[in-house]
């Protein structure tokens, strides 16, 4: 279908812009910059694919993106297992927590589920904090090994891995699994009534969310270098909210836009110096405000029933 | 490419080209900031390192370069402390690096500088890893050094005199207590902290933690209470000094407290807490007092220029700039190897004492070097060095609702 | 013992007046508003300008600060989350942005140091051989009173039944020719206001610095849940035992360890009781 088409386009293009972007401008801080914002982008769209869908706003997201990190932190420098390790791993144990949490959690509704997975995080990040002996406090774990030295090869892998998941969750989404999860968004008992099996269905989103969460704080661990329990805290769940916000909700590829643009803005603002986190806050309200439907996806729906149009 | 893209693309080029270097002799020499912008400490670094710069640049720069600086900001997040690092070294490719505050932001940059093969000079966090790096790693930890004596485990010993030379002699009290916030420097400093006060003699009848973001400090004040302690040492940074001040006063505490207290080095800390501080001592390596012939001076000019009184990382900023400058003169370039070798040198008279680097790029503590003083909250909010005895201004106030 | 006993009701005091304040605008209103703590910040914010900058006396410059606070959660309600209403998720992130707004106007306005907030009463008492701020125990007094005279205007007035029936039904009230719109600005002045006095109350002893809102927002977020949204005895109630399970563990282990015992707690409730205490849906 023609519409399809104008999405292959559109997803080739944006892949090629991002590839492109720092051979042509260069330097590390861009690549770095774009790197992380690449990481978000995966985050962002693995709570997508769950929240999105199913509308439960999952407000602990960090928790899953914290043990993915800890846990390649811990393999890396207590037992000095090499980086290509880490990723299964953490996947593994990020899913591991998402099948414990999710079940006693996923019955509830709305804001109760957001409450819940949030305290989830929250004790991970206190308990980060009172172990510190082994976990490093506040400091954290210090001195992993890069997964890739070249910067720009951890770019492109990072990149591949974000075009992968998106890809990947992009094809649930519009399979019959996508139609199921949102069918539950709109009327759990009725999906009951039809047989289906929603606990499976809610479960198995939220762990599949969680691997990927987890593979991206993995990325994120052997990129920074280091893991702190800052990325278990509410503020990190909430920019990853904010970002798919601003991509359009279950839409799935919007939130890589809106990753990459409020982690370019946190940057490009730096010339504002101390006016810089005010001229963020108040550009979301005028995101948030103006734009409801957010920013990415509408803006890419409208280009393309423009382009659409025969000619 | 969507509209923001090519804002993106615009911004990126402009800055680019505002970067570009006139002509290589005449290039500034540039000093990245990275800081805790909106924290004191963040804006005291800034304002020392400028103060500085325009005294060196009035004089003629450095190998006819004048100097220039560039802020980042770190915010207390490490991973706005890495970008601040790459943007500094690698977008406005600073010359070295100046700055630091909290000990988990540092460490996380630390494996980002050295890739960059930039100078750091650090002079806000504590934590002793810092520094350790530069032994464990030397090739590519050496660009790391610490203009403050600010190492934890300095710190301890610092307080531990002043447990046995003061509370224990002078005051004639061996049961005290231990307190700090759960910083992994705190974490690091109290057990050799406990064990110097023990062997000078000590009872140590209660060491404990809290959260830096504890704001009710009633438990943990009438467990203190409790355990028969007569002096309460704290270990305070990010946490809130205020509210323990504060907190303390209401209550009308039996014990009389001092120790480490970053926050109640601030020269409004007082007047802060509505003067509820009075009789609380906390360490400062520098009072406006003539500790060097730079001490006094210093202290004035800033108050001119900003009106404020400096706080800690302030002193080691301004030093920071001077020993880059003269080991830059004297290494006749800015070649970071050949300014690593001049640094480890220096020997250079600044604020607090006279700065030398041992082994670990640590300032080496004691004799010349810069000592804590001890210094007590009086009437009116003033200030009184209390310990050690030869710098002594006035003499020890107890809490006023305490009889002695 | 005592001490426990007082200090833990000093803490579920301040606790209780920011949950109520929180779930009468949600139960009325349906508004998860995540601007909640900016409300106890400005309070606290207010007082400590109002006293320092203006010169006012303490009583004048509180009730000044309270009646702004309200005014602006008037402001925030009307403007920024009416248009919003239709979405949950939306209305809380926009109060969410509201909120950051103000922290960082807070630190370019006043720098990021703590404030003093001065304090009504400064004696210290000693009750039963425990010794208390006078502040700590004017915060639990006003704490009560107020709350006390919220329920009996709730109860006994008839903007109060008003409230109620507007948190019952908006669309049947608005048939009865009551003016939904007009009760949600007031509910919503109300419950600004109560976490305005909470802040000018508890910023003589706690913290008064720009990010104070994340810390009282999140507990009062778990107090009204465990409780049960919308209804306000199950928070007072909830309140207490948050309060009380803090200073227990607090005294009789660490300080490290309140902030999961609370958390805790609240995902336990969560799990095994998830509809809260008594209950959802409008029953006051």
């Amino acid at each position: 279908m023609f519409g399809k088409r104008i999405d292959y386009t559109g997803a080739l293009g944006f892949i090629a812009f991002m590839a492109l972007l720092p051979l042509v401008f260069g330097g590390n801080y861009l690549i770095g910059v774009l790197t992380v914002s690449v990481i978000y982008g995966i985050w962002a769209v693995s709570w997508d694919f769950m929240s999105g869908l199913t509308g439960r706003e999952n407000f602990g997201h960090s928790l899953f993106i914290g043990v993915g990190a800890y846990t390649a932190g811990f393999l890396n420098t207590t037992f000095g297992i090499g980086g290509w390790w880490s990723l299964p791993a953490a996947m593994l144990m990020a899913m591991l927590f998402a099948v414990v949490i999710g079940l006693p959690t996923l019955r509830l509704k709305g804001p109760y589920f957001a409450l819940a997975m949030l305290s989830s995080a929250v004790i991970m990040q206190r308990l980060m904090l009172i172990f510190w002996e082994q976990t490093g406090g506040e400091e954290g774990i210090n001195g992993i090994e890069p997964l890739i030295r070249s910067q720009l090869g951890f770019y492109y892998f990072a990149l591949a891995a974000l075009v992968l998941v998106t890809a990947l969750l992009l094809a649930l989404a519009r399979s019959h699994w996508g139609l199921i999860l949102r069918a539950i968004r709109g009327d759990e008992a009725t999906c009951q009534a039809a047989g289906i099996n929603i606990t499976f269905y809610k479960i198995a989103s939220l762990v599949i969310s969680a691997a990927f969460a987890g593979a991206g704080g993995a990325l994120y661990a052997h990129y920074q270098l280091q893991v702190s329990p800052q990325l278990f805290a509410v503020v990190t769940s909430i920019t990853i909210i904010t970002m798919v916000y601003v991509g359009g909700m279950a839409s799935i590829y919007g939130p890589v836009g809106g990753a990459i643009l409020l982690v370019l803005l946190t940057e490009l603002l730096r010339n504002f110096g101390e006016w810089r986190l005010m001229i963020y806050s108040c550009t979301l309200i005028l995101i948030l405000f103006f734009l409801p439907n957010g920013l990415i996806a509408p803006t890419w729906r409208r280009l393309k029933a423009r382009l659409g149009r025969p000619q | 490419m969507n509209k923001f893209s090519a804002l993106f693309c615009a911004a990126c080029f402009a800055a680019g080209l505002a970067a570009a270097p006139a002509a290589a002799q005449t290039k500034p020499i540039r000093i990245g900031v990275p800081t805790s912008m909106q924290l004191q400490v963040g804006r005291d670094t800034q304002d020392a390192i400028q103060m500085a710069i325009d005294d060196i640049n009035a004089k003629g720069g450095v190998l006819g370069r004048k100097l220039e600086m560039v802020v980042a900001d770190e915010t207390e997040n490490p991973e706005t402390g890495i970008s601040a690092i790459k943007k500094l070294t690698a977008d406005e490719k600073a010359d070295v690096l100046i700055g630091g505050y909290t000990s988990g932001v540092t460490l996380a940059q630390l494996p980002h500088i050295s890739a960059a093969k930039t100078i750091y000079l650090g002079v806000g966090a504590a934590s002793p890893s810092i520094t350790a790096k530069v032994k464990q790693d030397y090739d590519n930890y050496k660009y790391i050094f610490r203009v403050g004596p600010i190492h934890a485990g300095n710190q301890a010993k610092q307080v531990t005199g002043f447990i046995s030379g003061f509370v224990k002699d002078e005051l004639g009290i061996s049961k005290i207590a231990i307190v700090g916030e759960s910083a992994k420097w705190v974490q690091d400093l109290v057990p050799v902290l406990k064990k110097g006060a023990t062997d000078a003699g000590a009872d140590v009848r209660l060491t404990e933690f809290f959260d830096s973001q504890t704001s009710d400090f009633s438990p943990l004040l009438a467990k203190i209470k409790d355990s028969g302690a007569q002096y309460l040492i704290v270990i305070l940074s990010h946490a809130s000094s205020d509210i323990f001040a504060k907190q303390w006063h209401d209550a009308r505490f039996p014990i009389p407290y001092g120790g480490i207290d970053v926050k109640g080095m601030d020269g409004d800390f007082c007047d802060r807490v509505g003067g509820k501080s009075i009789s609380e001592i906390a360490a400062n390596f520098a009072v406006r007092a003539p500790l060097t012939p730079k001490t006094i001076p210093f202290f004035d000019e800033f108050k001119k220029r900003t009106n404020r009184s400096p706080v800690y990382t302030a002193f080691g900023a301004n030093d920071a700039v001077y020993i880059y400058a003269q080991a830059v003169g004297r290494a006749k370039s800015t070649e970071p190897n050949a300014v690593i070798k001049e640094l480890e040198k220096t020997s250079y008279v600044g604020i607090p004492g006279t700065i030398e680097f041992d082994e670990m790029h640590d300032v080496k503590p004691g004799g010349k070097g810069p000592n804590f003083l001890f210094v007590q909250w009086q009437d009116k909010c003033t200030r009184e060095v209390i310990y050690p005895k030869a710098q002594r201004t006035k003499a020890y106030i107890t809490p006023a609702w305490i009889k002695k | 013992m005592l001490e426990i006993l007082i200090h833990g009701a000093v803490s579920s005091a301040i606790y209780a007046m920011l949950a109520v304040g929180f779930t009468l605008i949600f139960g009325v209103a349906r508004i998860l508003n995540l601007a909640h703590g900016t409300f106890y910040a400005l309070g606290a914010y207010g007082a400590y300008f109002f006293t320092s900058h203006l010169k006012l006396p303490l009583f004048p410059a509180a009730l000044l600060a309270i009646g702004m606070v309200a005014l602006f959660g008037i402001f925030v309600e009307k403007v920024l989350v009416r248009p919003m209403r239709r979405s949950q998720l939306a209305v809380l992130m926009i109060t969410l942005a509201v909120a950051l707004v103000v922290e960082q106007a807070l630190f370019l306005t006043f720098g990021s140091e703590y404030r003093n907030v001065p304090a009504f009463v400064e004696a210290k008492f000693s009750i039963g051989g425990v010794d208390v701020g006078g502040q700590r125990l004017l915060a639990l007094g006003a704490s009560v009173t107020l709350i006390a005279l919220l329920w009996l205007f709730i109860q006994r007035t008839r903007l109060g039944s008003a409230i109620l029936a507007v948190s019952q039904d908006p669309e049947a009230a608005d048939y009865m020719g009551i003016p939904s719109d007009r009760i949600f600005s007031i509910v919503m002045a109300l419950s600004a206001a109560l976490a305005a006095a909470a802040g000018v109350l508890a910023g003589p002893f706690l913290t008064v610095q720009p990010t104070m809102w994340l810390l009282p927002i999140v507990k009062a977020f778990a107090i009204v849940i465990v409780g049960g949204l919308g209804s306000i005895p199950g928070s007072i109630l909830a309140a207490l035992m948050l309060g009380y399970a803090e200073t227990v563990v607090g005294y009789l282990i660490s300080t490290s360890w309140t902030e999961i015992v609370s958390v805790l707690a609240t995902l336990l409730m969560l799990i095994f009781r998830p509809a809260g205490m008594f209950g959802k849906r409008a029953a006051f």
